[in-house]
Order: structure tokens, then C-alpha cells, then sequence
């Protein structure tokens, strides 16, 4: 018999990771359904937000300026990358930007290194608060990401829904060309979109920082979840990743319950699992030729 | 070559897909309040000369110009932008939005945001305003895309074979509208259905093979039989 | 004639391959000729069949840890286990594969690097008492001599690896003349009109995996025997764009680019990483700027001007064979 207090802690453990994973692949979503370019740089951002939580948490002992400012460099970063990297390589085939992006991901990680050194560098958790819910102590700060996971969901959906900018991403996560015909700038919507996507993995990088050590390595250990929870969500869609984000982040969380090793293969065998079942994920569009 | 009175002229214009080539040496004139028809059959380079024009293609030699400036290496959206509108083929609407909203997309496009003429060509679409676009008929999804394009009041419009699988008494309605719409704008049209062309086309170029194989100039000799002979 | 030029290019390449052993230390000439094994199945896939995999480090372990097993429990034969690393490997491939080409050309990619994870955690973690987690599995001094080539020998192993490199080179070269070569090519440029003219191209694109993969699997074997240890580090998801980094350096597509690309990868990691000491920074950039500048790599970028210096030069001296070519 599982402890109940012992699982109810690890479904709010579950759900703050999952939130974590939410904003790190909306990113990776958004860029593959309106560009049609897998951008695993996305994860460079997201070591970005960390090492800049980190670094200004040092200089001025706010954590929260230092998401802030994560999130600007990585929007930024976001922005140069695609101005000088993707905006050459949007009419070529899906695998080059995949190699290219991976390329930038390395290159950046050497940047990183040569900045910060190798040292994996702690985090100290800005709410330390616990509260009890249902007679478990539940850390206050894993909520607060909950929150922040559930108010950028929101967000991104409002965005998308009621600005008119919005709906022409959306339009163009349906098809580009189309939507430049009518005589939208649709390179303005890409630079937009980046930004975005940059900022929200810097933002989950950021978040992500005082629940685990802060090393370049981050991204790339984190790269294979990214990689699985847009499979399984099935790539550019939004509600698709939220779902599958939440899903890893309990199969993940229940899973080291049960039997701490299978916690990291668990995920992956129903990444499988899905596939057999739906080639294109849960919620992807099997008319997407490409 | 281009006078006052052209709005779009094209001349030498080659296109390839890579090693194949599609189009070959086009020269083509459109004066200012023309409806030009376009046929050929399949595969005989309509479509890639339309493309072409509105900046999707890029030509490997050849020059387009426009009102006399050359559209030569602009984007798509800033042809689109100067009035000159596209409308493809394949009734490709955004599906996932409503028809109020692909409106509006041509509105933001275009700054014209001013429905009453797309209502008065298309009635139909007032009562659909909340449907997804995904959910229309062929005919209706027409009607949007035209309705979408005339936003912005376009000088040059490029429709792409708009009665293909349509009912025949859509088409009759379209034929109309591009009676109507011949008053206040040029009209370049693709298509395969002979005795549309040739009810409302001015003149006739017809393609075959990436080639003009003729150019029908008087009014007279627009026909059906006289376009058959060319294809 | 015909012969004799199908099989220059291949004796001149290996011919070379021979010669650069004299001036390089063994290890380095050795890790070249794995390292080249290991990236021509990725190189094939990615050139031939236009699919992309990031996982390729997932059948390289299956083919390290299966002869790893075979050593450490229970014999000491090193070409039986490179054997048994390659029947995992055909084995492996024929289980995930009908799954996996399926997908299309994204999913493929992202699903393989999956694979290698699982494998990772799955050697690291799950099967712990098995393969002894991090600390891997040592029969370096388990290994029995074999006659003819001693393989627990680095220098008769080089012999060997240079053999095999042949064989392997000599397979994939046959591959391009066939018609499964012209299918392969086929299924990446127009799958649809391939399948129109009557060719199945989920088999086409099936048989093309587990060639790539088993070639991989043989290299992760013969890793096993020339390092004498394997360990969950093989399949890590930090090494997972190796294969990908040494494939496009050396030329996607090309016959003799995988071979190029790893003298290349492996000669700057040694020199430029002891240098500058930041390996990501250089082969990150490199990477990108490969990818824009055209995306031949070295090779893809050579072949052409070597082919055309040397039709040039025999021209001069026989035009008529000059035309032949």
C-alpha cells in the first residue's frame, strides 16, 4: 500500500516538473508548426535562463529579476539566431535545420563553458515557505511554477485566439504560404515567434534552476524529454504539449515511487507505446506532409 | 516593351524546378481594366506562371514588372501588398479559423476593413461569419477566398482555376462576380473550364508545354473552339 | 578495366589509410577505423535513404554490450563476439525497425535518440547487476589469442579493422551500383512515385535500417574488443550527435566521406581540444557553418575537384581514354 501522503506529494512534484517541461517544449511546438524547422537550440536558451537566475541571484540576491533577465537574453538569443541562422535555411528540409540547431546547441554549450567554467553551480530556492495541504508539506515554490506554467498557457492561448497576429501564426501553423498571399510579412510572425519560444525556455531553464544544479550539460540532459513530449503531444500542437508535458511529468514522479530506476525509461516505453498506436502523437496533424 | 497602359508585363520569363524546366521565354502583357484568360492543360505551366508573377517562384531569367517597377526578388507579401493578389488553387483556407477571422487576416493584410463589398458579392458568407472555414463547402470556401483576396481593393487579381470541382450553379454565380469585378480591377484567370474563359476573357493566352502557344486578341475570336485548337 | 577502376578507388582510399598509420600512433589510427565503421551506416541513412538519426549510438551499444556480454560470462573468442554483436544488431534493427520507418522523417529522428536513452538508462540502471552500471564491464585480459590475426594486439587489431573497413567500404560501394541502391535514392527524392512504379518502400526503407544499423552494431562490437571494456557511456545522450557531426563533415552521401570525416573529427578533437579546451565551441560552430556554406563537408567538397584534376591530367596524356570517362 503507497503511502498517501507520499503520493499526493509526488503528483504536485509530478505536476511542477511537468509544468517545467510544458514551457521548455512549447518552444520546440511552436517553432516546428508555424517554420516547419525543429529547433533544438531551444535547449541552449533554456541553460541560458538558468545560468542568468543564477548569475544575477549572485550579483543582486534576487531570483526573480534574474528570471526576468534570463528570459530577455534568451528572447534575445532567440532572435539573433534566427536573423542570422534560420532565416538562411527556411526553404531546406526539415533534417537541416535539426543538424544545424543541434550545431548551435553545442556551440553554445562551448560558450557557456567558457563563461561559467564546467562547475555545476547551485540554486538556492527563492520560496523556502511550506505549506500543508491534506496534511503533506508541499513546497510553496513548486506551486508557484504550477502557477506560472498555467498563467503562460493561458497567455499563448489568449495570444493566439484574440490578437490579430495570433491568428495569423495560426494561420500559418496551417499553411505559410498561404497566409504571405494575403500579404502578411510572415518573416515579422517568425521573428515573433522565436522570441517567444526563446524566452519561455529560458523561462523553464530559469525555474528549473533551484530544483537542480546549474551545469552546461543541462540541456542536453534535458533534450531527449523535450524530444519525447512533443512526439507523444505530436509536433505544433499547444494543447498536445501541455498534455504530454503533464503525463511525462507524473510518469516521471509516480514512476521513481514505484521503483526509482524505471522513472527515466518509463516515459519513453509510452512514447513507444503511443506511437504504435498514433504515428504522428497524440494530437498531431497527420496531413502535415514534410 | 510596357506602355501606359499596362499594369503587368512580363517578358522572357523562364521558371525551373530545379534540373526541369517549367515555363519557357513567357511574354505577356495585361492592360489596366483586361480580363486575361490563361488555358492550357495540366502540367502546361498556368500555375507556375501565376506563382511566378506573385513572388512564390523565382524565375531564372525573365523580368516581371508591375505599374513599371520590377517585381523581381520581392517577397510574396509585398507583391501582395502593392495589389496584387493571388488566389491559388487548391480553396486552401485556414480551416482551423472562423470565416470571421480569415476576414480579418485580409483585412490586417491589407488595412481595409470594410466588409461591404465581400457581403454584397457573397451574401452567403454573413450567416456563416462564426463557422470554421474547415467546415465549408467547396463553393463557400471560394466565395472566402475571393471575398478574402478583393480586401484592399486589388489592382491586379491572379485566380487560380476558382470553378474546378464546383457546382455548376456556383460557377455561374462566380461568373458574375468577375463580371462585377472586371468593372474595378484586372483580372488575370486560370482556367481549364473553356466556355467560362471565353464568356468573360478580353483576351486569351494559351500555354502548353511551359510555352504560349497563342494569343487570342479580338473579342471575336474568343471561343471555346478557337482555345480547343491550341491545346 | 571495368574491375580494375570499380576496385581502385576503394584499394588507393585504404592504400592511404595504410600509409597515414605510419605517421599516427596506433590508438588514433585504430579509433579512426572504428569511428568510420560507426558513421558510414548513419552516412548511408542520411544520404541515401534521407533519414536522420540521432540515436545511432543506441545499435552501437547493442553491439558493444552484446559481444561484452559474450566476454565476460562466457567465452574469450573475439571474432565470436564481433559476430555475436552483429547478430544483436541485425536482431535489434529487424525489432524496432518496422516501428520505427514508419514514421515520418522528424519522428524518426527523435524516436531513435529516445531508443539510445532508454538504452542508457537501461544498461546504467535497470540492468545494473548485469553490466555493473558506470563502472562497465573489463575482459580486456580475459581475451584469447587467435591465430592468423591476434586481435588482442592493437597492431594486428589495425590489420583487422583495415580488412573489415574494406569489406564494409567494398559492400555499401556494391550497394550503389544495384537497384536496392536506385530504390534508396528513390524512397528519399519521391516516395510516391516510387511506390507508383511498383517498389514497396516501407521494405526498401526497412532493409536499408538494418544494414545501417548492423554496421553500427559491428562497430560498437569491435569498440568491445579493441578497449577491452564497454560501459553505459558508449549510448550517452551527449555523444548521440557524433555519428551526425562526422557524417555531415565529411560529405552526406559520399562514399568515402564517413572515412574522411572521422580522420578529420578525431584528429581535430586531439589536437584542437588539447589547444583550446573547449571541444563543444569548435565542433558546435564548425557544424553550423558546414551546414551553411552548403553542406558538402570536406569530402563533398574535395571529390569533385580531385576527380576533375585527375580527368584533366589523364586527358593530357590519352584523350582517348580521356573520353571514355
Amino acid at each position: 500500500m503507497v503511502d498517501l501522503q507520499l503520493l499526493f506529494s509526488s503528483v504536485v512534484f509530478g505536476f511542477s516538473l511537468g509544468s517545467i517541461y510544458f514551457l521548455l517544449s512549447i518552444g520546440l511546438s511552436l517553432c516546428f508548426g508555424l517554420m516547419r524547422i525543429i529547433s533544438l537550440d531551444q535547449l541552449l536558451y533554456y541553460s541560458i535562463g538558468a545560468y542568468f537566475a543564477y548569475s544575477v541571484g549572485v550579483l543582486v540576491d534576487n531570483f526573480w529579476l534574474g528570471v526576468a533577465c534570463g528570459m530577455a537574453i534568451g528572447g534575445l538569443a532567440g532572435l539573433a539566431v534566427e536573423r542570422l541562422v534560420f532565416l538562411r535555411i527556411y526553404e531546406r528540409d526539415i533534417t537541416f535545420s535539426m543538424i544545424t540547431s543541434f550545431g548551435i546547441l553545442i556551440g553554445g554549450i562551448g560558450v557557456i563553458k567558457l563563461f561559467w567554467g564546467v562547475v555545476p553551480r547551485p540554486v538556492p530556492v527563492p520560496i523556502e515557505t511550506q505549506v500543508s495541504i491534506l496534511d503533506t508539506e508541499i513546497s510553496v515554490y513548486r506551486l508557484v511554477v504550477i502557477a506560472i506554467a498555467g498563467l503562460v498557457y493561458v497567455g499563448i492561448l489568449l495570444f493566439l485566439n484574440r490578437t490579430i497576429i495570433g491568428k495569423a501564426i495560426r494561420a500559418g501553423i496551417e499553411d505559410v504560404e498561404h497566409v504571405e498571399g494575403l500579404g502578411i510579412n510572415v518573416y515579422r510572425l517568425f521573428s515573433i515567434t522565436f522570441i517567444m519560444a526563446g524566452a519561455l525556455s529560458a523561462l523553464a531553464g530559469a525555474l528549473h534552476a533551484p530544483l537542480i544544479m546549474v551545469d552546461p550539460q543541462m540541456g542536453l540532459e534535458v533534450l531527449a524529454f523535450a524530444f519525447m513530449i512533443v512526439i507523444i503531444g505530436g509536433l505544433g500542437s499547444i494543447k498536445g504539449t501541455l498534455v504530454s508535458s503533464l503525463l511525462v511529468g507524473q510518469i516521471v514522479s509516480i514512476g521513481s515511487l514505484i521503483y526509482a530506476p524505471l522513472a527515466l525509461m518509463a516515459p519513453f516505453a509510452a512514447m513507444i507505446v503511443i506511437l504504435l498506436y498514433r504515428p504522428t502523437g497524440l494530437y498531431g496533424s497527420p496531413l502535415l506532409k514534410r | 516593351m510596357s506602355d501606359a497602359g499596362d499594369i503587368l508585363t512580363v517578358s522572357g520569363l523562364s521558371v525551373a524546378y530545379g534540373a526541369s524546366r517549367a515555363l519557357f521565354d513567357i511574354d505577356m502583357r495585361v492592360r489596366r481594366g483586361e480580363v486575361v484568360g490563361c488555358v492550357g492543360r495540366n502540367g502546361a505551366g498556368k500555375t507556375t506562371l501565376l506563382k511566378s508573377i506573385a513572388g512564390f517562384l523565382k524565375p531564372s531569367s525573365g523580368s516581371i514588372e508591375c505599374d513599371g517597377k520590377s517585381l523581381l526578388g520581392l517577397p510574396a507579401y509585398a507583391i501582395a501588398g502593392m495589389g496584387l493578389k493571388y488566389v491559388p488553387q487548391d480553396k486552401r483556407v485556414f480551416s482551423d479559423l472562423t470565416v470571421r477571422e480569415n476576414l480579418e487576416l485580409g483585412s490586417y493584410a491589407s488595412r481595409d476593413y470594410d466588409w461591404t463589398p465581400v457581403i454584397s458579392y457573397f451574401p452567403k458568407l454573413k450567416s456563416l461569419m462564426d463557422r470554421k472555414a474547415g467546415y465549408l463547402s467547396g463553393g463557400e470556401r471560394q466565395m472566402l477566398m475571393i471575398g478574402r483576396a478583393i480586401l484592399g481593393r486589388p489592382s491586379l487579381m491572379l485566380v487560380d482555376e476558382p470553378t474546378e470541382g464546383l457546382a455548376p450553379s456556383i460557377v455561374l454565380q462566380l461568373k458574375e462576380v468577375f463580371r462585377e469585378l472586371s468593372k474595378t480591377t484586372t483580372l488575370v484567370i486560370v482556367e481549364q473550364n473553356l466556355p467560362l474563359v471565353c464568356a468573360i476573357a478580353d483576351r486569351v493566352y494559351a500555354l502548353n508545354e511551359g510555352r504560349i502557344m497563342a494569343e487570342l486578341r479580338e473579342r471575336a475570336d474568343v471561343t471555346p473552339e478557337s482555345c480547343e485548337r491550341y491545346l | 578495366m571495368g574491375i580494375l577502376r570499380w576496385w581502385s578507388g576503394l584499394l588507393l582510399a585504404f592504400g592511404l589509410v595504410a600509409v597515414l598509420r605510419m605517421f599516427v600512433p596506433l590508438p588514433f589510427a585504430n579509433e579512426i577505423m572504428i569511428f568510420s565503421i560507426y558513421t558510414i551506416g548513419c552516412n548511408f541513412l542520411l544520404g541515401r535513404v534521407g533519414l536522420i538519426s540521432f540515436g545511432q549510438p543506441a545499435y552501437l551499444a547493442v553491439g558493444a554490450y552484446a559481444a561484452a556480454f559474450y566476454f565476460y560470462y562466457y567465452g574469450t573468442n573475439p571474432y565470436v563476439g564481433i559476430l555475436l554483436g552483429i547478430a544483436a544488431g541485425i536482431l535489434v534493427s529487424l525489432v524496432v525497425g518496422p516501428l520505427f520507418v514508419r514514421l515520418r522523417s522528424d519522428y524518426f529522428a527523435l524516436v531513435n535518440l529516445a531508443l539510445a536513452v532508454i538504452i542508457f538508462f537501461l544498461m546504467q540502471k535497470v540492468l545494473a547487476n548485469i553490466t555493473h552500471g558506470d563502472n562497465g564491464l573489463w575482459f580486456l585480459t580475459s581475451l584469447s589469442s587467435t591465430p592468423v590475426l591476434d586481435l588482442t594486439r592493437p597492431n594486428q587489431f589495425f590489420v583487422f579493422a583495415l580488412l573489415v573497413g574494406f569489406a564494409v567500404w567494398a559492400f555499401y560501394k556494391y550497394l550503389d551500383d544495384t537497384v536496392y541502391g536506385a530504390c534508396c535514392l528513390g524512397t528519399k527524392i519521391n516516395e510516391d512515385k516510387l511506390r507508383f512504379l511498383g517498389y514497396d518502400s516501407f521494405r526498401i526503407r526497412l532493409l536499408a535500417f538494418v544494414i545501417a544499423n548492423t554496421t553500427t552494431a559491428l562497430a560498437g562490437a569491435m569498440y568491445a574488443v579493441y578497449l577491452g571494456f564497454v560501459s553505459p557511456e558508449i549510448t550517452s545522450p551527449a555523444r548521440a550527435a557524433d555519428p551526425v557531426v562526422v557524417t555531415i563533415l565529411g560529405g552526406v552521401g559520399t562514399l568515402y566521406g564517413p572515412l574522411v570525416g572521422a580522420i578529420a573529427y578525431t584528429g581535430m578533437k586531439d589536437v584542437l581540444s588539447k589547444a583550446l579546451g573547449n571541444w563543444e565551441l569548435i565542433i558546435g560552430f564548425l557544424l553550423v557553418f558546414i551546414m551553411l556554406a552548403g553542406e558538402r563537408g570536406i569530402w563533398g567538397t574535395l571529390e569533385p575537384r580531385l576527380v576533375g584534376l585527375w580527368s584533366s591530367l589523364w586527358r593530357r596524356r590519352s584523350p582517348a581514354e580521356g573520353r571514355e570517362m
